[in-house]
């Protein structure tokens, strides 16, 4: 997809305008706090409805007024207008596609096709294993049908099965749960251990493209492949590089059984009933289901001398925004594959803490993989770095876009 | 306060009704006549006075039992569950159920506090008799949301030691529906549930 025009109505500071934007993109330019990210952040916002940097609807709109206005007219194939409003004083939030309201946001998400890449994503790979499940919730919501549904019967299941392991009462009650945790949990633990394994061999190479060679990694760590508190204990502590090792092993094997499709998932079902029945004691102690995808994790490691380490405890600062940008490229990559359709990026300060060598091959590979618009951000002209000849030059200044 | 505000927090608490909506209602209940309020009035304390649930089944009726219960000539070996009183009429209209209900009055929500007790489980198992083999079949026909599917898998487990053939209904494709508009996890269960056509 290509995005055309974009009008602003009290989205952050940017005021009311409309913008057209050139099929090949546009690099923003301006000074620090002038709006250059909210930019990013109302086009993204018309990808999946809400901020990409996790600030709630209220935070979005401007000062002193109520309501926010987002629309997007987009070329590709078919043509299609995305349009997403927010009034605060009744709280109400409106989604439509060419017109007409969407009965659920989720029959409209991904219609943009884009990707988004900040600074702040290196904890992507620094952060918990919540930010890695959100990551691939979040891809995998926008390219593959049926996760939407299966994640979010998954979560209510699991939030019914907590509330009456609370309860107390009767903990037996909880058990009712289970069928709808496995089945629906099954083919998210599937769909994520299909994606893993279909784009590590990419990532690896993302990962040594950029960075001139480290040999990087990315597994699924699935719980219902674990065996038991043992290798969960390990997992938790995160940092005796043999345990995690062991771990990426179980995971890989439920990878494996993930991808074999319908009978996979049978047996990934099968697991996750065992796990569920060994840790029944400790839920009914813990008053929580403390087996499931809830408690999985992206791993992703490193080639250090003799031994693979993960990126997230070892890996040097270069090293992880390394690992966060490939993890993005990958994204922008499965969009490409799954919707066929060219990926839009939107690259906030990209080169910002990357040196010199990496900035210029990431733009290298940019520029090989990516024929798409690119809208990027950089707080001056030095820092576009982006070299199509082309790309127009836009400033941003309190708010206010100059084309 | 005037007896039209009264009416609109009365109309408020009616599941749906905003104040809007619940003063739509009001002014225009007190520009048509007086009579067809009285009517309304009356319907209303008709049903406060009269209907009651079914002490067997949960039915809402005004005789003693309902006629469902009451009917002789339906099928006593054959209880269908549903989750609240209106589903009844839903699976009555069909008119190709002749078995017996049992209602709920709700399904399984820890969420909202709703628990096991808070349900009338123990009444269904009470009409449960082994000995004399009847009913033969429940059919729990609870929705198919996460909610409905695990009171289901709840009420299993408690049927199960009774020596009743326990049903579920199936899930699949809305009848009249394109393939095409189906979500994916209903293609699924359909595919799971396929059935052996016969000529």
């Amino acid at each position: 997809m290509v995005l055309r025009d974009l009008e602003l109505r009290h989205f952050r500071n940017l005021g009311v305008q409309t913008l057209r934007f050139p099929p090949e993109g546009v690099a923003v330019i301006g000074d620090n706090a002038q709006g250059k990210t909210n930019l990013l952040e109302a086009i993204y916002y018309l990808e999946c409805f809400r901020s990409f940097r996790g600030a709630r609807d209220a935070e979005l709109t401007a000062f002193s007024e109520d309501v926010f206005h987002v629309k997007g007219v987009l070329e590709g194939e078919r043509p299609v207008t995305v349009a997403a409003g927010f009034d605060g004083s009744g709280k109400a939030k409106k989604v439509s596609v060419d017109g007409k309201e969407a009965p659920r946001f989720s029959a409209a998400f991904g219609r943009l096709g884009a990707m988004i890449f900040a600074p702040a994503d290196v904890d992507l790979v620094s952060g918990g294993p919540a930010r890695r499940r959100q990551f691939l919730d979040v891809v995998l919501s926008l390219n593959r049908s049926g996760y939407v549904k299966a994640l979010q019967s998954y979560r209510k299941a699991l939030a019914q099965r907590n509330a009456a392991l609370r309860t107390g009462a009767n903990p037996q009650a909880a058990r009712a749960w289970d069928g709808t945790l496995v089945e629906h949990g099954a083919r998210v633990t599937c769909l994520r251990a299909e994606w893993a394994a279909a784009w590590a061999e990419p990532f690896a190479s993302y990962c040594s493209a950029i960075s001139g060679g480290d040999r990087a990694a990315l597994a699924y760590r699935a719980d219902v492949g674990t065996a038991g508190d043992g290798a969960e204990a390990g997992a938790e502590s995160g940092g005796s590089g043999a345990g995690v090792v062991g771990v990426v092993g179980g995971g890989d094997a439920v990878g494996a059984a993930a991808a074999t499709g319908e009978a996979g998932e049978a047996q990934v079902a099968e697991a996750y009933r065992r796990r569920l029945a060994e840790s029944w004691p400790s839920d009914v102690r813990r008053q929580r289901t403390t087996a499931g995808p809830h408690r999985d994790d992206l791993i992703l490691t490193v080639e250090a001398p003799g031994r693979r380490v993960p990126v997230r405890a070892f890996g040097s600062g270069g090293q992880r925004r390394t690992a966060a940008l490939a993890l993005r490229l990958v994204e922008a990559a499965t969009i490409r594959q799954q919707r066929g359709t060219e990926p839009i990026l939107l690259l906030d300060d990209a080169f910002a803490e990357l040196d010199d060598g990496r900035s210029q091959r990431v733009v290298a590979l940019v520029e090989e993989e990516s024929a798409g618009q690119v809208v990027l951000t950089a707080p001056s002209e030095s820092d576009v770095r982006l070299r199509r000849p082309s790309l127009a030059r836009w400033r941003i200044r309190g708010g206010v876009i100059e084309a | 306060m005037s007896s039209i505000d009264s009416l609109v927090r009365e109309l408020r608490r009616l599941p749906g009704i905003g104040s809007k909506t619940a003063y739509r209602l009001a002014f225009h209940l007190v520009k048509g006549s007086a009579e067809d309020m009285k009517r309304l009035a009356a319907a209303l304390h008709g049903v406060a006075d009269r209907v009651h649930p079914c002490p067997v089944c949960g039915n809402y009726c005004e005789e003693r039992v309902c006629p469902v219960c009451a009917d002789p000539r339906r099928d006593r070996s054959v209880i269908c569950v549903v989750e609240e009183a209106y589903e009844v009429g839903a699976i009555e209209r069909t008119g190709r159920f002749k078995g017996l209900f049992h209602v709920l009055g709700g399904r399984l929500s820890p969420l909202d506090g709703v628990g096991p007790e808070a349900l009338a489980f123990d009444g269904l198992l009470s009409r449960i008799d082994g000995e004399a083999g009847e009913p033969s079949e429940v059919i729990l026909a609870t929705n198919a949301s996460v909610e409905g599917e695990a009171t289901a898998v709840y009420l299993e487990g408690l049927l199960r030691p009774l020596s009743v053939r326990v049903t579920r209904l199936a899930r699949g494709i809305p009848v009249g529906s394109d393939l095409e508009y189906v979500d994916g996890t209903t293609i699924a269960e359909a595919l799971a549930g396929r059935r052996e056509m016969s000529a």
